[in-house]
């Protein structure tokens, strides 16, 4: 096979409308058909059409990959003066595709052939003409921009008819079959006038991958909960965490479950407490200023001991900041957001499988453990798609963590009886000879209110002492890298996790003695493995999509020792060259 | 205020040369080059031995990117002016941008040379102006092994030269019209086949090409070589050289003056305030001889690059004669001075 590389990086950028989202789509299946590993980030304005860039970015690869990467192989524009902008994440060898026939002369640098320089290759497709010859409007110039990715990577047309028929299953079949005449008339472009072939080949072995599902962070966190077993979802739109609710609508319902879009954040907190006080798996999902509106019900779960799921899908803040950008910087938000002593799980997965598998099993830490669990995603993981082998659904171990429920006996029942452990025997509203009191107030082992400073002690530490111990049934953190000395011990978490295990196995670094270290449990933080980790470490750096640095505060807190903040807000996920870079000058 | 926005047309000597002059007497100034061409400004005069080998594309190179940078001075490399509206001063690119000029300069060098008695063979004849020809036929130069040129410009002989040196069998065609516009006398001609003989090629003069004829398609192609004598040669490609033309065929509803290339003053402008023409495109007024005369050689394209930099930044500056330029081929050293009646 010529001209193999390991991975290919496309950008198709549009304006919104333009449809370079649902054409990487497309291209994702197309390439996990035919084999390959992807992964994809899209990145679109807050508005909904006809407003602001729009950018697919997929990276094809043929080993699995952990972030997106950053400067692409090949920019295709379906919007020029979007494609643009583009321009400095590229690499000086790209392939740039763009509408040769645009219906009108555009001013001085709206065109960006203007912008090719030696060393990439343009490819000037008439994109409109062709679209308008197959659909009879300019709509499937994406499909067309397909068809001449196709022919100028040589991967297998027959897999993206595939994909293009999975994406237009549901749509009446000529449109299925336009957007094939779109794709073929693309592809046959560049064979008959294509004298400039890439660089890279990705002809593949085809059809090699039956049981892959390429499915977003979002999908994979819902499936995880319907998988959980979840009965009741309640939400409030919000972007990035909408796609959570609405594949449940789509499933949950089939699952004899029930979704409740709530007329706003405290009201959906405040249906899935209720619910998870009458012993249902609940759930809802919302992003940073949703969040802060459910602080206060969240409290409440805390206090009266009542176990729920809610992912953050965090994005750029504060306020109603970067509806569409990614960053982690709702963590302390997570883990001290609340009135009094108010200790709350918080997990964060590092990838789509992840999603899944964590959500999956934060149903059975928050029963188990009878509190709020926190997921925290971000806009990057909400939203990036990846394949995941089939196997990953069926091998999920559940039953790790298990809940201990109340037996009706001759003694009254005390719900929040003071344990070793911290956790009481729980039960629910209608159990037979259990029946029991909760509140917001706090309250003694019984359940009735009780403001004496002995009991607030007591219960405090109960809850306190109940999280804290998750920390020994938790699996400990990933370490990878040096496992000794080492002369830098790197620690990230969320979807930064990828890009950081990247930079420590980039060959730039190959000199120098450097270790990882990636919780996926965020508190109660693991500290005993944190400090053993930190002891062996000349430098701790903590990267991580923030200015503040706020593991980087709770790291510090934990060590007693300074640690190199690598917190940016770059408004996309982390690039593994720019961490790379950082982490070289802290070790000269 | 924005500054002036100067825009060269062309990537070859005097595109190149008046742009760093340019950009000495003013940093401030927009600057920007416009070449149809998809390559770095290169050294022509050594496609031959990049098309059989002897060096690399990189040895090509004249500036790097770099030269650009360090300037501010934007390339536009593989962009092709349409038209030109010089009422407005915008020229249209063919990928349907517009770029607005205050200042123009039109360097757009020249094209190959077929004189219309060949043209009926034209789709046979293989040429050698730009890189994009010389990768062309160094691409199918290890399948040919018999090459027939016709014509006898400055190009071909070093071609001829160094197809020699890599193996292959070559028969020239001397042509009166090799050094087109004008007729080469019998003197030039007769040196000419003495020093080609002397390097190898087999010579056929006095004796003009007839007719080609396509005896094969394969790869390669087989062409059979008819001159008016009779005499039949058989060849894989047909070189054509009859030297080369101004390439003004983008302007010719634009408004300028035109002959056979752009019609300039002794100052380089155009018969329109700001345009200018240099190199060989332009054909340059000489008051003493009250007539018109066609640049050739690298040396008359830098002298004329300067003079069109300086005056579009204020100079006025005339063009002096062309500087006599020499062709050296194997023992045959030619002088120019004939040049300058064109």
């Amino acid at each position: 096979m010529p001209n193999q590389t390991d991975s290919l990086i496309i950008k198709i950028c549009g304006s919104a409308g333009d449809g370079s989202i649902s054409a990487v789509e497309i291209l994702n299946r197309a390439c996990a058909l035919m084999g390959f590993h992807i992964m994809n980030f899209d990145s679109y304005p807050a508005e909904i059409r006809g407003f602001g860039k729009s950018v697919g970015h997929t990276r094809i690869s043929r080993s699995p990959v952990l972030t997106p990467g950053r400067l692409a192989d090949c920019l295709v524009s379906l919007n020029d003066v979007h494609a643009i902008t583009e321009l400095s994440r590229i690499t000086p060898d790209a392939v740039i595709l763009y509408d040769s026939k645009p219906p009108d002369y555009v001013e001085e640098d709206h065109a960006i052939a203007g912008f090719i320089q030696p060393g990439m290759t343009g490819y000037g497709i008439p994109l409109r003409d062709l679209s308008t010859q197959a659909v009879k409007s300019s709509r499937s110039r994406n499909i067309v921009a397909l068809g001449a990715l196709a022919a100028i990577y040589n991967m297998s047309l027959d897999a993206f008819m595939e994909a293009i028929a999975i994406r237009f299953s549901r749509k009446a079949a000529a449109v299925m079959k336009n957007n094939e005449t779109a794709l073929k008339l693309g592809h046959d472009f560049i064979v008959q006038h294509g004298e400039r072939p890439a660089r890279i080949d990705l002809q593949a072995q085809h059809w090699t991958r039956t049981d892959i599902s390429i499915i977003s962070g979002n999908e994979a966190a819902a499936q995880g909960a319907l998988d959980a077993g979840l009965s009741f979802y309640a939400g409030y739109p919000i972007t990035p965490a909408t796609k959570i609710m609405e594949y449940l609508a789509k499933k949950l319902p089939g699952r004899n479950g029930v979704v409740v879009q709530t007329e706003d954040e405290i009201s959906a907190i405040g249906h899935v407490v209720g619910a998870g006080y009458a012993g249902k798996r609940a759930m809802t999902a919302t992003s940073g200023p949703g969040f802060c509106l459910m602080t206060e019900t969240l409290n409440l779960a805390v206090e009266a001991e009542i176990g729920i799921v809610v992912i953050d899908c965090m994005r750029g803040g504060p306020s109603t900041g970067l509806p569409t950008k990614t960053e982690q910087s709702d963590l302390y938000l997570a883990v001290y957001g609340g009135s009094g002593d108010s200790p709350r799980i918080v997990l964060a997965p590092a990838d789509v499988t992840e999603c899944y598998t964590l959500t999956r099993r934060a149903f059975e830490v928050a029963e188990a453990f009878q509190t709020p669990v926190i997921i925290l995603m971000d806009f990057f993981l909400s939203n990036r798609f990846e394949d995941l082998p089939g196997s990953i659904f069926e091998s999920f171990r559940s039953g790790v963590f298990e809940k201990i429920q109340a037996i009706a006996g001759d003694d009254p029942y005390l719900r929040f009886a003071i344990t070793d452990s911290g956790i009481s025997p729980v039960a629910y509203p209608g159990m037979k000879g259990l029946q029991h009191t909760i509140t917001g107030l706090e309250h003694s082992p019984n359940g009735f209110p009780n403001y004496d400073g002995d009991n607030h002690r007591r219960m405090d530490a109960k809850r306190q002492r109940k999280i804290d111990n998750i920390r020994f049934a938790w699996p400990s953190p990933e370490e990878i890298g040096s496992p000794d000395r080492a002369d830098a011990g790197i620690i990230s978490w969320g979807s930064s996790i990828g890009a950081a295990m990247e930079a420590i196995r980039h060959p730039d670094l190959s000199g120098a003695a450097i270790a990882g270290f990636f919780p996926r449990l965020l508190y109660p933080i693991q500290d005993g493995a944190l400090k053993q980790f930190s002891d062996r470490c000349a430098e701790l750096i903590v990267v991580e999509l923030n200015s503040s640095g706020q593991m980087a505060g709770m790291v510090e807190q934990i060590t007693s020792r300074k640690v190199i903040r690598l917190a940016e807000v770059p408004a996309e996920p982390p690039a593994v060259e720019s961490i790379v870079r950082q982490i070289q000058g802290v070790l000269k | 205020m924005k500054p002036p926005h100067i825009v060269i047309i062309g990537n070859g000597v005097s595109a190149n040369r008046a742009s760093e002059v340019l950009r000495e007497n003013d940093p401030d100034v927009r600057i920007t080059l416009i070449s149809r061409e998809f390559f770095l400004f290169y050294f022509r005069h050594k496609l031959p031995a990049f098309i059989t080998g002897s060096i690399d594309e990189d040895s090509l190179i004249v500036h790097d990117l770099h030269f650009y940078m360090d300037r501010n001075i934007r390339l536009r490399l593989g962009q092709t002016v349409q038209k030109i509206d010089l009422e407005n001063k915008t020229l249209f690119l063919s990928h349907m941008e517009m770029v607005h000029y205050d200042k123009l300069l039109i360097c757009s060098g020249g094209q190959s040379h077929i004189p219309e008695i060949y043209y009926p063979f034209r789709s046979f004849f293989t040429t050698l102006k730009k890189l994009s020809d010389a990768r062309d036929i160094r691409k199918k130069l290890p399948l040919i092994n018999r090459i027939v040129i016709v014509g006898g410009d400055l190009t071909s002989l070093r071609l001829a030269d160094a197809l020699i040196r890599s193996g292959r069998e070559v028969s020239f065609i001397l042509d009166d019209f090799a050094f087109w516009p004008i007729e080469s006398g019998p003197d030039i001609r007769h040196a000419l086949e003495t020093a080609l003989k002397k390097v190898g090629a087999t010579v056929i003069s006095g004796d003009p090409l007839e007719r080609i004829e396509r005896i094969s398609d394969g790869d390669p192609p087989e062409y059979a070589v008819y001159t008016r004598k009779g005499q039949q040669l058989r060849a894989q490609m047909v070189g054509a050289f009859f030297g080369f033309k101004p390439d003004v065929d983008f302007l010719i509803r634009s408004g300028l003056d035109i002959d056979r290339g752009i019609l300039v003053d002794d100052r380089l402008q155009t018969t329109y305030p700001d345009v200018f023409a240099a190199g060989d495109c332009a054909q340059v007024y000489a008051p003493h001889l009250n007539n018109y005369w066609v640049s050739i050689g690298w040396k008359n394209a830098i002298m004329l690059g300067e003079i069109a930099a300086a005056n579009m930044s204020g100079s006025e500056q005339p063009v002096s004669m062309p500087v006599e330029q020499r062709i050296r081929f194997s023992d045959l050293q030619l002088k120019t001075p004939w040049w300058h009646a064109l």
